[in-house]
């Protein structure tokens, strides 16, 4: 099954793991904090801003599902994914205590 | 590079389409029988014949339910309409022990069925979100991550066949693995907005659910944001004054002219009987795509309009008109058929793939005559998936009409028929030799559905020719898609029984560029 070009660009054993767990579990964090953040800041009504976040939110986890296979390099991929996630859990923090909606 | 990033996405679609392939087979099948989930429950339940009108069905049911449950605190009518005959009831609370509701159902005649016990369409309904036999919250997040791999896998496909629409005009038959891949093609790209759409929509039937996290982050209580979105009745305590309801006909007349002349689909009568009672009217599912309805309220002791009807913003518009495009309620006979036959290619689509996983293995195995347990797994999965419940569903509608009427617990045990009849072939297919299995299996099953026309037409009146008379189409519609379904599974045996000289002869052909998975 694995061609030569498929191993070098997914790599061994490890690095598809490493994209199967990117692609899953934490893909569905990062997804989660990406419709909470989209939850409370963007510029509708609180529960219409809700509901468009969470209808996105499943376009956000199959793009991110094809993306974790799709780039060539594992780090690079967690890199992102990382300071994604920080970024964006940083940002979710300052609107809570920032407050506003809740 | 391109070619690389079309392999790897080839790995994402072969992987995340066999890993939930067998759910999704059985998810895709039941789910479009579910499209005429209220032709299955009248074919069902033929005892019940002719139909009735939302005016008189409303009349009865409040009567029917002043009698049986006049302390509820609610009482829920879900109306009959153009496709079903029979009204339906639920009050709360149930006055049986561990259970939260009550439910009937009335026949035309406002008096409660006496038909056949059955789940009737019902239950394949709910199978396809439900599953059976196992918690239901698991059974939904099952459903839902099985979905989630879905949409990676179609995307993923797209990607990886990028000639996808140029080979859609390529169908081969008697090709063996070429035939399988152009099958899968064929299924996808005929109906591939359908697959994209009913997997995403249903995804957002239980949105919430699967991504409460947007909720969260907004409000301390969840209710607190379904309240803001559906407007639901204020609960307010009975007054103990007691009131008579105002006419509910009159209250639905008035809200079909606020719905330019359509009836309501259900209404919901709150304190039934006392001052405070309260009356919620929401548009049927038939008349618009968008599935939360518009919603009328009016106070049931004077029969006067409280709340009229509030405008809903973008999102929960697109959220409604998501939901209402995968149920396809408001679909009329030309389009419901054009869902359900989407469907079929889609449970089409999802059974060639997990079949094409073998055959195209097959040829490169080690030694083909023993080969590895992961292939062998795969290969009597795909034939308990996809045979087995074939065989189930046919032994559903045949348990139907040969169970003992009076049996007890007589729809569980329609519904174990099913299970019973699934297991045996999936059994059947793990013993036998992997060839003979898949002939034996398919034309167990296109045998089985064979034999629902005769046994219909010998246990009722309402045959296939007494129906053809009658002109009672949902019968015969019914009947004869039985048949094709019949011819279908005979069709597959046949061509399984002709495979294994087909294939061998092959081996060699295998252009790399065009075999993506």
């Amino acid at each position: 099954m694995a061609s030569k070009a498929v191993k070098a660009r997914t790599g061994n054993g490890w690095g598809i793991a490493a994209r199967v767990v990117a692609a899953i579990p934490a893909n569905y964090l990062l997804t989660s904090l990406a419709t909470a953040c989209l939850a409370r800041l963007l510029p509708m009504p609180t529960a219409e801003a809700t509901l468009t976040a969470t209808l996105l939110s499943f376009a956000l986890l199959a793009v991110i599902a094809l993306i974790a296979f799709a780039v060539r390099s594992v780090r690079a991929l967690w890199l992102w994914m990382l300071v994604a996630g920080g970024v964006m859990a940083g940002t979710l923090w300052l609107s809570i205590v920032l407050g506003g909606r809740l | 590079m391109k070619d690389s990033l079309r392999q790897s996405m080839a790995l994402l679609h072969t992987w995340a389409g066999l890993l939930f392939g067998w759910l999704l087979f059985a998810v895709f099948a039941t789910g479009t029988a579910a499209y005429f989930e209220s032709e299955i429950t009248r074919w069902m339940q033929p005892e019940i014949v002719g139909s009735s009108d939302p005016l008189t069905a409303a009349e009865q049911a409040v009567d029917y339910l002043g009698q049986t449950a006049p302390d509820a605190d609610s009482w829920i009518i879900t109306l009959p309409n153009s496709r079903s005959a029979t009204t339906q009831l639920f009050w709360s609370p149930s006055e049986e022990e561990g259970k939260t509701y009550s439910s009937a159902i009335l026949a035309p005649d406002g008096k409660e069925v006496s038909a056949r016990e059955t789940s009737g369409g019902y239950f394949l309904y709910r199978f396809h979100f439900d599953l059976h036999y196992m918690p239901v919250i698991w059974a939904r997040y099952l459903v839902g991550l099985a979905a989630m791999f879905m949409l990676v896998a179609i995307l993923s496909g797209v990607i990886t066949h990028k000639k996808i629409f140029a080979d859609f005009f390529t169908l081969r038959f008697g090709k063996g693995q070429r035939s399988w891949l152009d099958a899968h093609n064929v299924t996808a790209v005929l109906a591939l907005p359908f697959h994209l759409m009913i997997t995403f929509t249903g995804l957002v039937t239980l949105a919430t659910m699967y991504m409460p996290w947007g909720i969260a982050a907004n409000y301390t209580a969840p209710q607190t944001f379904f309240e803001s979105l559906f407007s639901s009745a204020p609960e307010v305590p009975r007054t103990g004054e007691k009131t008579p309801l105002a006419p509910v006909d009159a209250m639905m007349r008035q809200a079909a002219a606020h719905w330019d002349g359509a009836m309501p689909g259900s209404v919901t009568i709150t304190n039934p009987g006392d001052s405070s009672a309260s009356v919620t009217l929401k548009s049927s599912s038939e008349d618009a795509i968008g599935v939360r309805g518009e919603v009328l309220r009016f106070d049931g002791a004077s029969g006067q309009l409280v709340q009229p009807a509030q405008a809903k913003g973008p999102a929960l518009e697109t959220e409604s008109v998501m939901i209402g495009l995968h149920a396809g309620r408001f679909a009329d006979w030309g389009l419901r058929w054009l869902y359900f036959i989407s469907g079929l290619g889609g449970t089409i689509m999802v059974g060639s793939g997990l079949v094409m996983w073998t055959a195209k293995r097959r040829t490169r195995l080690p030694d083909p005559q023993r080969p590895h347990f992961g292939f062998r797994l795969v290969e009597r999965l795909n034939i308990a998936a996809i045979a087995g419940l074939g065989a189930g569903i046919a032994t559903y509608f045949l348990a139907n009409r040969l169970l003992p009427l009076g049996m007890e617990q007589r729809a569980d045990w329609e519904i174990n028929s099913m299970f019973l009849a699934w297991s045996a072939i999936g059994l059947w297919g793990a013993i036998r030799p992997v060839r003979r299995a898949w002939v034996e299996t398919l034309g167990i099953t296109a045998a089985l559905f064979l034999a629902i026309v005769p046994v219909d037409a010998l246990t009722t009146s309402r045959g296939l020719l007494a129906s053809l008379m009658a002109g009672d189409w949902a019968y015969v519609g019914f009947d004869i898609v039985m048949l094709l379904l019949a011819a279908g599974f005979g069709f597959a045996a046949r061509k399984a029984s002709g495979a294994k000289r087909s294939t061998s002869a092959r081996k060699t052909y295998r252009t790399p560029e065009r075999t993506p998975a």
